[in-house]
């Protein structure tokens, strides 16, 4: 089992009324350790997931690094919000979804430096991670990523991929060379052209969503979804009484049809929040008192 | 005896001649005539002879096999014919020389590398891996259409402005202090719907708190909007335009 962060305590009551969450990885049926790590830190609002790659514990130690990094940098900046960015601040986008791509370029250069050091010291080959990761702060969610790991979101009946994976068949079919038929059966389908580790800088892909009630977002490493279909998925996301029975019943299924990789999901929902008017005037009269 | 020469873009790959044994085409390496390219089917077609006439039949690819044009299931062939199969093409021609040309490795490129883990590749490694892999000649990055900024035109209801310019990546049409488009109205939405710019700087319009209609149909999942068209939601009714 990787190993994930749990939360240290639930500072922020809010934070903890609002979001569901839950987390589970496996080293599935034919590999022989977990290359993927990920974190949840709810206070923050912060959930990370990132699949390592590389000979031996190279990919361990790589998707561990990733996750580290991207929270260190994140804490960091709570503390100090005039902590500089990592890299050029992107047009159209808040701060806080800044903040999240400079997590993850700092997360690049901690890889990237491990890998070289790696290699000076004629250690296995090379090393790299995919990321995928999620900062709540009230309605809004800023997502980045770099790799092929993705995050989606359930919204009532519309289940969504959020991000685009960074790999060659991905790429491939957005030209309109390769159908996703082809893509699925290609020899070639695990190769990436965008990850954490390969080079001292790395772009990164941020976006922002607005969160809505009961929005049920998961991120997830290729593991999962290479066994199940995005319908299969929905439809758990959608039954489950909680996120981590969410969490744990996509790990099972994902092993049960066969479990060719490492498979970890990070489910978070955003609870319904006690609706109308009228609860709105008692807040109001509440926080007035 | 007849040959197949496998051409890409005017260059002879490869020549294989066509004998007593039948020519199988297609990308897995266990063909005849291997074509490493994602258009073409594992076993695409192959070429046989038949009672002394040279028959092409196609496997029932995805692409399709294409003589002189035509899109075929089965039919003769004759020398000068020219046979497509996804971006290559296969010239059909009588062979005058000893068949040692097409002696051993008959493949019409080099292999793409095999890999069951994932790999990832820095930028030469993968412009190299791009042109053995990928139809020579595809550009491998496709540029963003075009980089100008859309403007919501307000055509009905009552919002905080006339027209707003879509420079965020995530736009909210509703009440709430993230709202860029603000309702007005004690119930109106927090918010209504929101407005996402992609990746290749398209914009998809999805639901929030209610189901937007885009000119007249109300969306099913997140719907690519073009210039022109009229957006309906929460009483409110908008323009998408790109502006010259």
């Amino acid at each position: 089992m990787a190993k994930g962060y749990r939360p240290v305590q639930q500072e922020d009551e809010t934070m903890a009324m609002e979001m569901d969450f839950g987390a589970q990885s496996d080293t599935g049926c034919v590999r022989e350790n977990n290359e993927d790590s990920y974190l949840a830190a709810p206070e923050m609002g912060l959930f990370v997931l990132s699949d390592g790659m590389g000979g031996l514990e190279s990919g361990e130690v790589a998707s561990h690094l990733a996750v580290d990094a991207v929270l260190a940098h994140c804490r960091e900046a709570e503390a100090n919000p005039f902590l500089p960015l990592t890299g050029e601040s992107i047009d159209g986008v808040s701060d806080a979804s800044n903040r999240l791509a400079s997590a993850i370029r700092l997360a690049n250069k901690v890889v990237h430096r491990a890998a070289q050091a790696n290699a000076a010291r004629k250690a296995v080959g090379a090393m790299g991670a995919t990321v995928v990761a999620v900062r709540f702060a009230g309605e809004r969610m800023s997502l980045a990523h770099v790799g092929d790991s993705r995050a989606y979101r359930l919204r009532g009946e519309n289940f969504e991929q959020l991000t685009q994976d960074h790999s060659f068949v991905a790429e491939q079919m957005r030209q309109g060379n390769m159908t996703q038929q082809e893509a699925g059966e290609s020899a070639l389908q695990s190769v990436l052209i965008r990850a954490l580790g390969v080079d001292t800088d790395v772009d990164v892909d941020v976006t922002e969503e607005l969160v809505m009630e009961n929005d049920t977002v998961l991120l997830c490493s290729d593991g999962l979804t290479r066994e199940l279909s995005d319908r299969q998925i929905a439809a758990v996301l959608g039954d489950a009484d909680d996120a981590q029975e969410a969490a744990d019943r996509l790990v099972d299924l994902a092993k049960q049809a066969g479990g060719g990789d490492n498979i970890t999901a990070i489910v978070v929902r955003r609870a319904p929040q006690p609706a109308g008017v009228f609860a709105r005037i008692g807040r109001w009269f509440r926080d007035s008192a | 005896m007849p040959k197949l020469v496998l051409k890409f873009e005017n260059s002879i790959l490869t020549e294989v001649p066509v004998g007593a044994k039948e020519v199988s085409i297609g990308r897995s390496p266990d063909n005849g005539l291997v074509i490493d390219n994602p258009a073409v089917s594992h076993y695409h077609a192959r070429v046989f002879t038949e009672e002394g006439r040279l028959m092409l039949e196609d496997f029932g690819s995805l692409n399709g096999t294409f003589v002189n044009g035509q899109r075929v299931k089965m039919v003769m062939l004759k020398a000068g014919d020219s046979v497509a199969v996804g971006k290559h093409t296969i010239v059909v021609s009588e062979s005058r020389e000893l068949d040692g040309f097409a002696g051993g490795n008959a493949k019409g490129k080099a292999a793409a590398p095999k890999i069951n883990e994932t790999v990832m590749l820095d930028t030469k490694e993968r412009r190299d891996f791009l042109q053995k892999v990928a139809a020579v000649g595809e550009s491998a990055q496709v540029a963003p259409a075009r980089l100008k900024v859309p403007t919501l035109v307000v055509r009905k209801g009552k919002t905080s402005r006339r027209e707003y310019t879509l420079s965020d990546k995530l736009t909210v049409i509703g009440k709430s202090a993230m709202a860029t488009v603000k309702l007005k109205g004690w119930f109106a939405p927090g918010a209504a719907a929101q407005i996402n710019r992609r990746e290749d700087h398209s914009y998809y319009i999805g639901a929030a708190d209610k189901i937007p209609s885009v000119n007249g149909v109300p969306i099913a999942h997140p719907t690519k909007l073009s210039s022109g068209d009229i957006i309906s939601v929460a009483g409110i009714e908008l323009e998408f335009v790109y502006r010259d």
